[in-house]
């Protein structure tokens, strides 16, 4: 992240393929042509030597080839080059060129030519060394404090130090604890030497100690091959806790000598006995660095390049500068060319070698262009003109379903055998008779077009059950259909509210626009006979609730309404007829011999429901048959509220259980945690205390947790079952009310609106106070007595109450308001209602 | 009365802002070892080339490590290993297999390593069954826990946003921003865990895994080392090898038990000397939830070697342990010792900002920035700092930078966007909207930039497209509470009461912690004579944001009424 790049001044590429690292790089007047001139030296892994003498006439120019001062290539890779003293009886300097086996020396000298680019380089061997050993690296310096001269120090791939006194194999010694080898600096003020191993300490050993420890191998004649000796001592030690990328030892005039070393994470800057002077923690993966001059007393400019392609300047830790260069360098030098001081060179890994300088050219970073069409302003007039228009249509028609087509692609249709199965199909039956009969459904699913995974829903309300109610089809072609056979039970140990089921199917469509398919869906809805449930029995006079249905015909012998509960032959029974539900309770319909009456008794409420529905619906088919229009079925008994208003007590009373279950169990797992905390603590102590029972308290917690978690299952299954009861009671109460008041289909589908939720019966939001609010919407609105009660304050969340008291208060005012003539309609007022939505 | 509709509509409609820039550090971490495709070719380079001289194949490995060449590293590596034991030189100090199986170690955990430093993720466990706490009701100024005490005056809620747990808005994410913690498990769990919100039940379930299962993509042939069968006793003995296997089986592996088994061999072989051992066991009991006995294994380290890493752990542990002011003393210790060390001066600043004291975090982010000059976070905060106390022109300046510098990023335009439309250059700001669409990379992102452009359409009275736009903010997320507030604002001005009143209360069950919802709840409410609900809700907004005028006022009102 710069704001500025380094500019360039000169840069080339060397090769092609070519791959270079940190020793690859040297800057130097090799030609020792006096002038102080640099030249720069650059070798590869390929075994190619380059000498470089960039002189542009203008900053970024392209290369001359009189430039290149010098190309040689060697049978093998160059490891490192180095310009030192190296030739004795001479100050001059040469060329150190490092390979794997081997160590050569070289002269380099230039022949002025008559014209210019006449210049002549070559190199000359002065002497070479062969090495036992893989070298690595090397570092070179006045071992030993030798004036005038530089001795060459080479670190091996195993970690033997080989020391060369320039024609003449000196000694090798091995690192002690080395596994690989890492950077190797020679610092002439404390003769000694510096390396980061593998223990990622920086070692300092001393020339002195290094030569005194050949003693030992003295007696080893042959030279490099074995020589080994007794345990080198180290001078310091400094522990830095990561690997070490670089090391350099500087000093300049105005500041102390200090011996930098670039980590992988951190820069450090130590004094000479080896403790910190200062260290930063950098935040990027540095590449490689050079302390190149103290500008300020006291501190040390230092050049870091990094792999996001960075060259940092910092003064100590400041950062002073920081350049974007256009690769990632593995090895910087600055240099003094052409007479320019600190031109900043760098190499990169594939041979991109460039010399710049820093300056405020901005990095280009060129923002690139977003997609955006020529503006005109008309055209987006009138587009965006359309585009509102769209808007408001859509947010205009609410309906945001699309209009359905009225031939369906898709057509599903479920059949119900109008017997029994032969051999019941239930499974799992919690039902506790002999026998629980079962009832096969033929579902079908027609197709006229191609239709892709299709998946076949049967939903049926518990307690009753489907064997299967999942089914996934591969994609069905064109005008084919799937047929698929299962079977509904009783599962639940209560009697069911309705006798109904449904069939969905999703299936999609695909399209050329869009190939995944639109996602469609189609239903079709199934009853079940009465006989899945109930069978007959005898007929119970005696009962606690009993209901009569006036009907204007005269009464239908059973044995034609009901022929699957009554044999023909038993003809003295065909005024009363007993129904025995599978889950035990009894029901008796008996019909009026001289009346037009049918009375409906048993000792539950909520079991008269479906077998008054079932008489109902059983009558009108039966008249519908006769072409008897103008029969009707009506109810002037009172209500039976109060042994409805039981009903939902029960109810009610089960969710508070469930509520005291829940704190109960929220107040235990919150011990249990507290207990846990404890113990946790106990167990970490370096001097563990004794538990204290803790232990015992903790299983005795639990088992409460667990003893709790059972009883509010059990309470869930009773709560489930009471709620059962509850709809089918309400189930019947509704019809009670209509039949009384002869209401229309229109306000019939209002009450079951109010009294039957869609919402599932939950803790949070449960049946009472959603009825409670539906019904006091209706007591306000459309029932309301006066304008004054029409004001709408809508209640707040719902929740769940403390009592049912207001909502039986409310159902008995509903009633009592219907009974005078209230009217469940909205057709008045249904456009100012149409923006108010039901609480909740 | 009341300033009128003037009032709630100035509260509400603040910018949603700058949820940062990601951290560029993290960003290249990534990509730096596995983007490494070249393998191949280099390969072929080497093999083919008819010259017969080639590098020793461990020297060009420990060449490509030094290069960050780590996938080609592993590679020559696992040729060297497989080799057979014959061609090993008898040596018994030094073997070539040993020093390729470590390079080898180092190159994969190189590949996978992020700054242990960095990162920071609280389950919910944790954070509740923490058995740390150590004073329930902190004194005000020494606990992180307790958002609301600001004593350096920072910004109210008014003018700068808050996050969830009550903190002022920060302009650059880091791991830890979101480190609120919620009093209870119940709390905890109840929280609404939107896509922004959510956190790990477990720290353990986290983000350390999927740093940990990088090592499958690696080496589909099985794991490298097969830890169950290591004989750590034996590697313990080896300090030269025996730090690189850690910082594979920790950071490559992320078994802390096994590395934390093998530290404490190691240490012990060490005679307790070596500091950095004991920072790393110090990081395993870190990571194990053992912040006591980390604080003292990096205190023991501190002693024997000062570190700016090892300052930095201790100073994770102090936060951890909710002790910001013990944290900010030893970050000031630390700077004694390394003055001008970037790192520390920018946690102290990010701990100031974590207590609300912005001011004095800007003061350390200016530190920051006279150390390095291109550091984004210190550039991102103050220009945030900036924008928030009413100084668009400045914090444009700010960000500008940051665009100079390279930061290309949608959140960077928003932030630009914003600016200039409150520096009044009307002419940027839809140029710049228009990049940070363009520039965006989630849905989130997407819709920060259609909320901003809403509100610039606010600010402009087109309401039209205002409407719009908050409706295209939650197409893109749902869980915008900002979003149905402002819409919710509208629905106000056009009359639709009952749809206000439905925005409102989505608004303040997704996002309990912003005052705006309630307070408008409560306006409406009033408004349409429903006293007790306003009362309520007005109580609400007081609790969000205590030191608000027009609640205070609203509040006053209602209570003569009642």
């Amino acid at each position: 992240m710069s704001l500025f790049k380094a500019r360039d001044w000169w840069s080339t590429t060397l090769g092609e393929k070519e791959e270079f690292d940190q020793g690859c790089l040297c800057v130097a007047d090799v030609d020792n042509s006096g002038s102080g001139q640099d030249k720069i030296i650059v070798s590869s892994y390929m075994g190619y030597l380059r000498i470089f003498n960039p002189h542009p006439v203008q900053p970024g120019d392209e290369v001359q080839p009189e430039d290149l001062l010098l190309e040689v290539q060697f049978r093998e890779p160059i490891l490192q080059v180095e310009v030192g003293k190296f030739v004795s009886g001479t100050e001059g300097l040469h060329l150190a060129v490092l390979h794997c086996r081997k160590l050569c020396v070289y002269a380099v000298s230039g022949t002025l030519g008559n014209v210019e680019h006449g210049n002549q380089y070559q190199i000359k061997l002065m002497y070479e060394h062969n090495l036992q050993r893989t070298a690595c690296n090397m570092t070179y310096g006045p071992f030993g404090g030798v004036k005038g001269r530089d001795l060459i120090c080479i670190q091996s791939m195993d970690g033997m130090l080989m020391l060369f006194e320039q024609e003449s194999y000196a000694f090798g010694r091995f690192l002690p604890g080395f596994l690989l080898p890492g950077p190797l600096a020679y610092s002439s003020r404390t003769d000694s030497f510096i390396t980061v191993s593998s223990c990622r300490q920086v070692e300092s050993y001393k020339y002195q100690v290094l030569a005194f420890a050949t003693d030992a191998d003295e007696r080893q004649t042959e030279q490099q091959k074995h020589s080994s000796g007794k345990k080198l001592v180290v001078d310091w030690v400094l522990n830095i806790g990561e690997q070490a990328l670089d090391i350099c030892i500087v000093s300049f005039n105005q500041a102390i000598s200090s011996v930098f070393v670039l980590g992988e994470r951190n820069f450090f800057c130590l004094k000479d006995n080896g403790q910190i002077r200062f260290m930063k923690k950098l935040d990027y993966s540095p590449s490689c660095f050079i302390p190149y001059c103290s500008v300020k007393e006291g501190t040390i400019n230092t050049l870091i390049g990094n792999h996001s392609k960075m060259l940092n300047v910092y003064q100590d830790v400041t950062l002073k500068w920081a350049a974007q260069l256009p690769h990632v360098p593995v090895s910087v030098k600055v240099a003094r060319l052409q007479d320019l001081k600190g031109v900043i060179v760098t190499l990169s890994d594939d041979g991109h070698l460039q010399c710049s300088y820093l300056g405020t050219d901005p990095s280009i970073f060129q923002a690139p262009k977003v997609e955006s069409r020529e503006i005109n302003y008309e055209e987006f007039e009138a587009e965006m003109k359309e585009l509102q228009k769209n808007i408001r249509e859509a947010t205009k028609t609410q309906d945001v379903l699309p209009k359905s087509e009225k031939h369906r692609d898709v057509v599903v249709t479920a059949e119900v055998s109008p017997d029994l199965d032969a051999e019941s199909q239930a499974i799992d039956s919690e039902v506790k008779a002999e026998a629980v009969p079962s009832v096969t459904v033929k579902v079908t699913v027609q197709t006229r077009v191609a239709v892709q995974k299709p998946n076949l829903a049967v939903c049926i309300q518990a307690p009753l059950a489907v064997t299967c109610d999942q089914f996934l089809f591969d994609d069905l072609e064109p005008d084919s259909s799937e047929t698929v056979f299962l079977s509904v039970f009783l599962k639940g140990n209560c009697p069911p509210s309705e006798l109904e089921g449904s069939c969905l199917v999703s299936y999609t469509i695909p399209t050329e626009l869009n190939p995944e398919g639109i996602p469609r869906v189609a239903e079709c809805n199934f009853k079940l006979p009465l006989r899945l449930i109930c069978f007959p029995a005898q007929p119970s006079k005696a009962a606690n609730h009993k209901i009569t249905i006036d009907t204007n015909k005269p009464p239908i012998s059973f044995l034609t309404l009901f022929p699957d509960f009554l044999d023909s032959s038993e003809d003295d029974q065909a005024n009363a007829l007993g129904f025995q539900f599978l889950t035990g309770s009894k029901t008796t319909l008996l019909a009026s011999k001289t009346s037009q009456r049918y009375r409906i008794q048993s000792d539950q409420l909520e079991d008269l429901w479906l077998i008054t529905k079932e008489l109902t619906l059983r009558l009108q088919e039966h008249f519908k048959k006769k072409n008897c229009k103008d029969f009707a079925c009506t109810f002037s008994g009172s209500i039976p509220l109060q042994e409805y208003f039981e009903l939902i007590d029960q109810h009610f009373e089960l969710r508070l259980n469930a509520e005291k279950f829940q704190e109960l169990l929220s107040e235990r797992a919150v011990q249990f945690r507290a207990i846990e905390r404890r113990l946790l603590t106990r167990f970490k102590d370096k001097t563990p205390a004794p538990l204290q029972h803790l232990d015992t308290l903790l299983e005795g917690t639990f088992r409460e947790v667990i003893a709790l978690a059972d009883a509010a299952e059990e309470n869930q299954t009773n709560l489930f079952q009471a709620f059962s009861k509850l709809k089918c009671a309400t189930h019947l109460v509704i019809m009670l009310i209509s039949l009384w008041q002869k209401l229309s289909t229109d306000q019939i589908a209002v009450l079951e609106a109010t009294f039957l939720p869609l919402a599932e019966d939950t803790q949070e939001l449960g049946w009472e106070e959603t009825v409670d609010a539906a019904v006091s919407y209706l007591l306000k609105t459309c029932l309301s007595k006066s304008s004054k009660e029409q004001a709408l304050t809508l209640g707040s969340e719902l929740s769940m109450p403390k009592d049912t008291n207001r909502l039986k208060k409310n159902i008995t005012l509903l009633c009592d308001r219907l009974a005078k003539g209230g009217r469940l309609s909205f057709s008045t007022d249904s456009a100012t209602q149409q923006a108010v939505a039901l609480p909740g | 009365r009341r300033a009128g509709p003037g009032g709630p509509r100035r509260g509400q409609l603040f910018p949603w802002e700058q949820r940062g820039l990601p951290r560029t550090e993290s960003a290249t971490l990534g990509s730096e070892g596995l983007g490494d495709t070249d393998t191949q070719q280099s390969r072929r380079r080497w093999g083919g080339t008819g010259y017969g001289m080639g590098l020793e194949p461990l020297l060009e490995a420990w060449s490509c490590f030094r290069r960050r060449k780590f996938q080609r590293c592993a590679e020559l590596c696992s040729q060297l290993l497989e080799r057979p034991p014959v061609e090993q030189e008898p040596d018994s100090e030094y073997s070539t297999y040993q020093a390729a199986w470590s390079l080898k170690t180092r190159a994969l955990t190189e590949m996978v390593y992020v700054d242990e430093i960095d990162m920071d993720q609280e389950g919910i466990a944790e954070m509740t069954l923490d058995e740390n706490a150590i004073a329930q009701v902190a004194r005000p100024g020494t606990s992180l826990k307790l958002p609301g005490t600001s004593q350096g005056g920072g910004p109210s809620p008014a003018v700068r946003p808050v996050t969830q747990s009550g903190r002022p808005i920060t302009g650059f994410v880091r791991p830890s921003t979101q480190s609120g913690r919620p009093s209870t498990m119940e709390q905890a769990i109840k929280t609404s865990r939107t896509a922004l919100t959510a956190r790990p039940i477990t720290s353990a379930s986290g983000g350390y895994v999927r740093l940990g299962t990088a090592s499958m993509l690696t080496s589909p042939d099985g794991p490298f080392i097969n830890l169950s069968r290591l004989n750590l006793a034996k590697y313990a003995q080896k300090p030269n090898l025996s730090k690189a296997l850690f910082e594979y089986i920790f950071h490559h592996e992320n078994n802390v038990k096994n590395a934390l088994d093998l530290a404490a061999l190691a240490t012990e072989h060490a005679q307790f000397k070596d500091w950095w051992w004991k920072v790393q066991i110090g990081k395993c009991y870190y990571r194990l939830g053992l912040y006591r006995e980390a604080e003292k294994q990096f205190k023991s380290a501190l002693k024997d070697q000062d570190m700016v890493d090892t300052i930095l752990y201790l100073a994770k542990v102090y936060l951890r342990l909710d002790q910001p002011v013990t944290a900010l003393n030893l970050f000031k210790q630390g700077l004694d010792r390394f003055p001008g060390e970037v790192t520390l001066l920018c946690g102290i600043a990010r701990i100031h900002e974590e207590m609300n004291d912005v001011s004095t975090a800007a003061e350390y982010y200016k530190d920051v920035l006279k150390q390095d000059n291109t550091h984004v976070e210190a550039i991102a905060c103050i220009g945030s700092n900036h924008f928030y106390s009413d100084q668009p022109e400045i914090a444009l300046r700010y960000y500008r930078r940051l665009l100079q510098m390279g930061v290309y990023k949608c959140q960077l335009f928003n932030n630009l966007g914003l600016c200039c439309f409150y520096a009044q250059q009307y002419d940027m700001t839809l140029s710049s909207f228009e990049r940070a669409l363009f520039l965006a990379e989630n849905e989130e992102e997407t819709a920060d930039v259609w909320y901003n452009l809403g509100h610039v359409a606010v600010g402009i009275g087109d309401l039209n497209l205002a409407y719009q736009c908050f409706k295209l903010a939650f197409v893109n997320n749902n869980d915008y509470a900002e979003a149905y507030n402002n819409l919710a604002v509208l629905e106000m001005r056009k009359g639709h009461i009952e749809q206000a009143r439905a925005l409102l209360q989505t608004a303040s069950s997704l996002a309990p912690h912003l005052y705006e919802p309630h307070f408008n709840f409560a306006i409406l409410s009033e408004k349409v004579g429903d006293l007790q609900r306003s009362l309520t809700a007005a109580q609400k907004s007081e609790a969000a944001f205590p030191g608000h005028v027009d609640t205070q006022r609203l509040l006053k009102q209602l209570k003569e009424h009642l």
